[in-house]
């Protein structure tokens, strides 16, 4: 049986859309998350779930029960929310308690419950203090402890990392992946982190234009956007779109010209792509290399270097004036202003059809 | 705080107490000494000789204690209210809401004295005057403790109730136990702004008190003061307003520190 069931949901502010017929279909202990940019209406769609909004149309089912009429606090759901939303005058034992007493459970077992969220979370000496007596990550940390001691069948976590600095939140994330293996309920995390959805997440479902745009594994994601949208937002630094010419040839795999006359050979196969309208050839930055002049398949003027330590990413421009990223080593010589050759290797390369979806190479034989 | 601060508050602070402290050592002085001069004040002899006649004074404590249940009654009333309607306004959706908020805050525009007449006759109508009832129902219409708890509850923010509902409390629960504690120092300003605003309220209870037993402090004190009563009975005086002036700042005593948390603006997080 699925976890949780979104079936066609809609959801209208006035006249504006925010959720256009969503339909989405979660395994049990499945871990997804929600990626896209603000306004996309991926919020929204998890506070429908929660409960805190309500839905125009559809449907909402949990291990197979509609829950789309229930309150919030019947639907069997608990949510970790992006500013914690701890209650600031109750201690952190009463913050996880409140939810069990309002449940009118015994005693005995909410104290068992509170102690082992709190020896698996390492709060156990917070256990007296108030909120706002504790660091950030210790206030998310009793924020996931509240939703843990209620044994919900899915969490839902709102931005849960959002608030915190760089290094606390490297290290919250890989105490999410660890945890999400103990608790026995499904996860949707909503996130505009790609990082955070791809190192967490079974499946990611990227959200635009109040659309489901794609669902999948990360690295299917990644490696085969459904679309333009999906290839340029997943993936830092962004895929490189070039307007580009399709040339007549032999081969079964599409090879295609840039704007400024160089050509580069795809895995793309020829026979699904339309026949008519303008393609658009994508590019990943490691599949455009720095390269020496003999070796290089065009040129381009270097606008930016970014060195990160183990690579550099060069944003450079073309003749005809396209922006392009390229990927060089570590310790590359490559400096702003200069004129360099690129290597484009069209292995992994992708085409987009004028609307916007997706061609990709063929899978390696 | 540097050294100059540190004197100008100090400054500050002696301008602020020094009518304090007049009025407290003239109290503490025998009324003949001070007829003679005033200046007596800041030399001894010191007695209680006034505050043991106020003591004596039958009526007094009977004034004392009407006064405490009537401001105690209005700030219980206000602060019960007043959270009731700011929660109504700053969390529920009804019909007219913004029209009805608006409504409530034209009554700060109403002066007390405009409506004095019909107040005065709907209560002799209902026959309250001379009752507890009569001198805390006009004190309960607080427009400003409804547009200053509205918007504490606007500033509490709306994931707490999202929170309390995902834990599943009840509008009440989630009232009672989540917000209601939050707005605690809000309260605690209201309380004592309401408490002393009512204490020192002069004009309406001696309009509607008009037997000795049901007056209030400040209108008993008035009652009380002879003609001539400043040359007179200097010290007398002097002990009346230090008496009276105690239960505030009992109550400020008490209630400081929400009220300093409140006025420095404390959020709540």
């Amino acid at each position: 049986m699925a976890s949780l069931e979104l079936i066609n949901i809609q959801k209208t502010y006035g006249a504006t859309a925010v959720l256009d017929d969503v339909s989405l279909r979660m395994e049990p202990r499945e871990f997804v998350a929600f990626l896209g940019p603000s306004g996309s209406g991926k919020s929204t769609l998890l506070r429908i779930i929660a409960g805190l909004e309500t839905l125009d149309s559809g449907e909402v089912r949990l291990e197979g029960r509609p829950i789309q009429q229930l309150a919030p606090g019947d639907r069997g759901v608990a949510m970790v929310f992006q500013h914690y939303a701890l209650y600031p005058h109750m201690t952190v034992w009463e913050n996880m308690a409140f939810g069990l007493r309002n449940a009118r459970m015994p005693k005995d077992e909410i104290a068992s419950r509170i102690a082992e969220a709190a020896r698996v979370l390492e709060i156990e000496e917070h256990l007296d203090k108030k909120p706002g007596q504790m660091s950030g990550g210790q206030r998310q940390r009793v924020a996931i402890g509240r939703a843990i001691v209620k044994q919900p069948k899915l969490f839902l976590l709102d931005e849960p990392l959002s608030n915190l600095d760089a290094a606390l939140r490297m290290r919250t994330r890989l105490e999410l992946a660890q945890l999400r293996h103990r608790v026995d309920a499904a996860v949707i995390m909503v996130t505009h982190d790609q990082a955070e959805a791809m190192t967490l997440a079974d499946r990611i479902v990227v959200i635009h234009d109040h659309k489901i745009q794609q669902a999948g594994p990360p690295m299917e994601i990644y490696s085969r956007p459904a679309n333009s949208f999906v290839a340029r937002f997943v993936g830092s630094p962004a895929m490189t779109l070039a307007p580009v010419q399709l040339l007549p040839a032999e081969s079964p795999f599409a090879s295609v010209r840039l704007g400024d006359g160089s050509e580069v050979e795809t895995r793309v196969p020829r026979s699904g792509l339309p026949a008519e309208g303008a393609l658009e050839l994508g590019l990943r930055p490691e599949s455009v290399r720095v390269a020496p002049a003999g070796a290089a398949s065009t040129v381009a003027r270097v606008e930016l270097v970014e060195r990160l330590g183990d690579r550099t990413f060069v944003y450079a421009r073309l003749s005809d004036g396209l922006s392009i990223t390229a990927e060089d080593e570590g310790n590359s010589r490559v400096r702003m202003g200069e004129t360099v050759g690129l290597r484009i290797d069209g292995t992994d390369a992708h085409l987009f059809a004028p609307d916007g979806a997706g061609y990709h190479a063929a899978p390696a034989a | 705080m540097s050294l100059g601060a540190w004197i100008g508050v100090g400054i500050g602070a002696a301008i602020m107490a020094a009518p304090l402290l007049w009025t407290l050592l003239l109290s503490l002085k025998a009324n003949a000494e001070l007829m003679r001069d005033s200046g007596a004040a800041f030399s001894a002899p010191y007695t209680l000789e006034n505050y043991r006649s106020i003591l004596q004074g039958s009526s007094l404590v009977q004034w004392l204690l009407n006064s405490v249940i009537v401001s105690g009654g209005t700030t219980l009333g206000v602060l019960t209210l007043c959270s009731l309607a700011g929660y109504a306004f700053a969390r529920l959706e009804f019909p007219f809401r913004r029209t009805l908020f608006a409504f409530v805050l034209l009554g700060l525009a109403i002066p007390e004295q405009a409506v004095i007449l019909p107040q005065h006759q709907l209560f002799a109508q209902l026959g309250l005057h001379n009752s507890y009832p009569g001198l805390i129902l006009p004190g309960l219409v607080g427009p400003f403790g409804v547009f200053f708890m509205t918007q504490y509850f606007k500033a509490i923010p709306k994931e707490l109730d999202e929170a309390a509902m995902l834990d599943g409390a009840s509008r009440f629960t989630l009232f009672w136990k989540v917000l209601l504690p939050l707005t605690l120092p809000a309260q605690a300003t209201l309380g004592v702004f309401t408490f002393l605003a009512s204490w020192n309220s002069y004009w309406w209870p001696l309009i509607s008190a008009t037997r000795s037993e049901m007056f209030t402090l400040t209108v008993g004190l008035a009652s009380a003061q002879m003609n001539y009563a400043q040359t007179s009975g200097l010290g007398f005086l002097m002990a009346q307003a230090v008496f009276a002036s105690l239960p505030i700042l009992i109550v400020y005593i008490i209630f400081q520190k929400q009220i300093v948390r409140a006025m420095a603006g404390a959020s709540v997080r």
